[in-house]
């Protein structure tokens, strides 16, 4: 399963569908122009309570901390609830996994500080956390996701002490989504669903990924200025 | 040597080269016919430079280091997967590190290609050229028995032949491997190559989880999560292996990110343990330390 877009997406699938969104944002910004309106103008609210995610840094460091968001709450409810005839070793993988990534989503806070946006509401519903399957697939999915979120928001800082200290976590959760996808399929952690021919893994968009996501989230976002 | 031949060799590997190049696709097409042969080559240098940002030879050396540990870890797998006594590794577990292979073969044609595109000169290991070698396979140029190192050789001396001995060397590669790529990120800030490197990192991490997995499925005494815990060391039925290990390993404990103390952020039960504030980030190695401590295995 490929869940984001054709294999070996990367670049050229990003420009497919940064360069469009980039036009418009352009003829926009074009048409008010010397009105001194720019920045306001563009965010583009897509819905009254779309939670609205900031622009440059500030918009990657949020779009991050909802994906951190989500897997912490994912991973609180499987450890609480945790699957029928769990095994000692997958308990404690999901209980390391709740805590590291618990981590990550408070480090991710304190970086945003006033910036970050407000708790979000996860969407769960498509999970049986009491099935051992539904949980580990999931999960799977999740970290991915996820994994490709860090990817897709690296080079796209402005201050460049953030991604060095999220390379870090980059390697983790290739090692998180490592785990998931060989305890559905030994042997299967790293198809060419999610490297490519060059041994790199994905890095699609920033908008492409939060979309992604959005099957987990019942909260939606104004991501008009997410560097993308 | 064909100019459109070079962009199209990198356009497989960095699809953006021609943006990066120029905005107008077409007048690069037409690049070589505009400028005379004999200054050729310098002209490709320099607008390279400019599609790549500020190239130094420090971020290429960087590069190039990380290439040699690419030849090193691809020689490993390459002898473990095709050239060992067959049997090594067990049916069940051999698609996995044909899938390792592959992508270390991927990233030495990654990291050749960049090399080159930024105008250097991409690293060879020794015996490159050897009767031996069909490159990237080169195995005079590496030692994984350690066989010319006294503190090393006992660990390692049955790497090709003894499944848990393979275990404990391909854990140590692979996550010395990200502290060492961890370690070169901060050169390479800023230049599109940063954000490929991570992309390397984020699959380097799926190998090192699928190594750890294994050796925690075949109950190796330290009982390893795909994750590095603490500063632990892959343990070997060699008593020494923990001490010559564990350099591997230190500094891998670490709780702090810049000014914050991962450890004392809010937890389920109070603050997050300081094994999960550890194990949420791997750690650098400086590059003097990643070669100094796999020396032994490299021969001169």
């Amino acid at each position: 399963m490929n869940i984001l877009g054709s294999p070996g997406l990367g670049e050229k699938g990003s420009d497919n569908i940064s360069i469009p969104s980039r036009r418009r944002f352009l003829q926009l910004a074009g048409g008010i122009a010397g009105a001194g309106l720019v920045l306001s103008a563009c965010h583009q609210r897509t819905g009254p309570t779309d939670i609205y995610v900031g622009s440059g840094d500030t918009a990657l460091l949020n779009f991050l901390y909802v994906l951190e968001q989500m897997e912490a709450d994912f991973f609180t409810k499987a450890v609480t609830g945790a699957y029928i005839g769990i095994s000692q070793l997958e308990y404690l993988a999901l209980v390391d996994m709740r805590d590291q990534e618990i981590a990550h989503r408070e480090y991710l806070q304190g970086l945003l500080g006033k910036d970050a946006i407000t708790a979000i509401v996860t969407n769960f519903s498509g999970v049986n956390f009491a099935d051992r399957t539904s949980v580990l697939t999931n999960a799977s999915v999740m970290e991915d996701i996820v994994s490709a979120g860090y990817n897709a928001a690296a080079g796209r800082f402005q201050d460049q002490s953030f991604p060095q200290s999220f390379c870090k976590i980059a390697s983790v959760e290739g090692r998180h989504a490592s785990y998931f996808r060989d305890a559905l399929s030994h042997n299967n952690f790293a198809d060419s669903t999610v490297v490519d021919v060059n041994g790199l893994s994905q890095a699609p968009a920033p908008s492409v990924v939060l979309t992604t996501a959005q099957q987990f989230l019942t909260t939606r976002f104004d991501s008009s200025n997410l560097p993308n | 040597m064909d100019f459109r031949n070079i962009l199209s060799d990198i356009e497989k590997t960095d699809p953006e080269v021609f943006e990066r190049l120029s905005p107008r696709r077409t007048v690069l097409k037409s690049f070589g016919a505009k400028v005379a042969v004999a200054a050729l080559p310098l002209a490709i240098a320099s607008l390279f430079r400019k599609a790549y940002g500020k190239t130094t030879t420090a971020v290429t050396d960087a590069l190039n280091n990380a290439l040699e540990l690419e030849y090193m870890e691809f020689n490993f797998y390459h002898i473990a997967n095709n050239i060992t006594t067959v049997g090594l590794i067990p049916t069940a577990d051999q698609p996995g590190f044909l899938t390792i292979e592959a992508h270390e073969k991927g990233h030495i044609n990654f990291l050749k290609t960049t090399i080159t595109a930024l105008g250097a000169t991409p690293f060879k290991p020794n015996y490159y050229t050897d009767a031996t070698s069909t490159p990237p396979y080169v195995p005079k140029a590496f030692d994984f028995r350690a066989s010319g190192n006294p503190a090393y050789a006992p660990i390692f001396d049955h790497v090709f032949d003894d499944y848990t001995t393979f275990l404990v060397a391909a854990q140590t590669f692979e996550d010395t491997h990200i502290r060492a790529v961890l370690g070169q990120m901060p050169g390479w800030a800023g230049l599109p190559v940063f954000a490929q490197a991570q992309q390397l990192l984020a699959t380097e991490g799926r190998h090192a989880a699928f190594v750890r997995l294994i050796r925690r499925n075949r109950n190796a005494p330290e009982q390893p999560m795909p994750w590095v815990s603490n500063n632990i060391p892959p343990l070997s039925a060699v008593p020494t292996s923990n001490a010559i290990l564990q350099p591997f390993y230190n500094g891998e404990e670490n709780t702090h990110q810049g000014s914050t103390a991962i450890d004392q952020l809010p937890g389920i039960n109070g603050t997050i343990p300081s094994v999960s504030a550890s194990a949420a980030f791997d750690e650098p190695m400086s590059q003097t330390m990643v070669m100094s401590l796999l020396a032994p295995f490299i021969n001169p």
